[in-house]
C-alpha cells in the first residue's frame, strides 16, 4: 500500500465536491433580544472564527434569549420581527466564501446580514494574506457592520438593534 | 435593561485620542500591525518672547483610525509616548458600511467623555 494514498486520493468522494459547499447548512433559531423584548430575530450564526465565542457569551449572559417560534402577535410588535439575520462572526477564506454565499441564499426572506468582528468587516489582522476574504461584503449585502476585535456581546447587540432600526426606516 | 450595564471601566472598546497631547511623532502609525492608522500633519514656526530663533512645532491636521480593520492589540496605546491614546469602554459604534468605520478626530475625541483627567506623574 502507497503512503498517504488513501489520504490525499479523492476521486471517490461524491460528487467530488467540497464538504463544506455540499453539507446540509444548520437552521436557524429564533431569539429574543433581551434589551428589546418586542424584538424577536431568526439568526444563522455562521461561526467561523474566534469572534463565534462572542455570540455564546451573549447567550450564556441572557443578552439573547432563545425562544419559540413567532406568532402573529410578535409580528405587529416591531417590523423588524421575524427577519432572518445572517450573522457572519469570523474570518472568510476564498475556500469558505461559497459556503457562506449559499448560507445567505438559502435564507427565506425577509433577511439581513451582518457583518461582526474586524475579520469579517475588511479582512482585519489578515488584510495582507492572499487567500481572505477581504471583507464579507465582497459576497453578501451586509446591513450593519460590527466593529471589535472581536466585538464585545453588548457591540453585537447594539448591532442587532442597528438592524432593526434600519428596517423600520425603509 | 441596556446592554452596557456590565462593561467593565477599562474593558478594550475603543480608541480614544487627546489630539492636543499628539506631537504627530507617527509611532503608533509605523508600529499598528494592520496599518489601520493614519495621520496627517504639517509644520508651523512658533516665535517666544526671550527666544534666539523659533520653534518648529508639528500640528495635527487628520488623525484617522479604521475600526473595521483595527484589531484592538493597543500597541499605539501602550507605545504614544504623550499618552494620546487611550482605552474607553464604548462599543456601540457600528455603521451600515465599512467606510463608516473609519473614525476621525472628531469621533475619537468624543469618546474622552469618561477619560480621567488627573496627571498619571505626579509634577514632584
Amino acid at each position: 500500500m502507497e503512503i498517504g494514498k488513501e489520504v490525499f486520493d479523492t476521486s471517490s468522494a461524491p460528487g467530488n465536491t467540497l464538504g463544506l459547499v455540499s453539507a446540509p447548512l444548520p437552521n436557524p433559531r429564533m431569539y429574543r433580544v433581551a434589551a428589546d423584548p418586542s424584538l424577536r430575530v431568526q439568526i444563522l450564526d455562521l461561526g467561523l472564527a474566534c469572534c463565534a465565542l462572542e455570540v455564546g457569551s451573549a447567550i450564556a449572559t441572557g443578552l439573547l434569549v432563545e425562544t419559540g417560534l413567532l406568532d402573529a402577535a410578535d409580528v405587529g410588535a416591531s417590523p423588524a420581527s421575524g427577519t432572518t439575520i445572517l450573522l457572519i462572526s469570523g474570518t472568510s477564506t476564498d475556500a469558505l466564501a461559497p459556503a457562506v454565499l449559499r448560507a445567505w441564499e438559502q435564507l427565506p426572506e425577509p433577511k439581513a446580514a451582518v457583518s461582526f468582528g474586524a475579520c469579517a468587516n475588511t479582512g482585519g489582522p489578515y488584510w495582507d494574506a492572499p487567500t481572505v476574504t477581504k471583507g464579507i461584503d465582497q459576497l453578501v449585502p451586509v446591513t450593519i457592520y460590527v466593529p471589535g476585535c472581536p466585538p464585545r456581546p453588548e457591540a453585537l447587540i447594539a448591532g442587532l438593534l442597528k438592524v432593526r432600526d434600519e428596517i423600520e426606516v425603509a | 435593561m441596556t446592554t452596557g450595564d456590565r462593561m467593565p471601566a477599562h474593558s478594550h472598546g475603543v480608541i480614544a485620542l487627546t489630539a492636543s497631547a499628539c506631537t504627530s511623532c507617527m509611532i503608533c502609525v509605523r508600529e499598528c500591525p494592520v496599518w489601520c492608522i493614519e495621520l496627517e500633519c504639517h509644520d508651523e514656526e512658533v516665535t517666544e518672547p526671550g527666544a534666539r530663533r523659533p520653534r518648529t512645532v508639528s500640528v495635527l491636521d487628520a488623525f484617522t483610525i479604521d475600526y473595521g480593520l483595527c484589531m484592538y492589540c493597543g500597541i499605539c496605546v501602550d507605545l504614544c509616548p504623550f499618552d494620546a491614546l487611550a482605552w474607553q469602554p464604548d462599543f456601540d459604534y457600528a455603521a451600515g458600511s465599512a467606510a463608516g468605520l473609519v473614525q476621525g478626530i472628531s469621533e475619537l475625541e468624543s469618546w474622552r467623555n469618561n477619560l480621567d483627567e488627573s496627571p498619571k506623574v505626579s509634577g514632584s
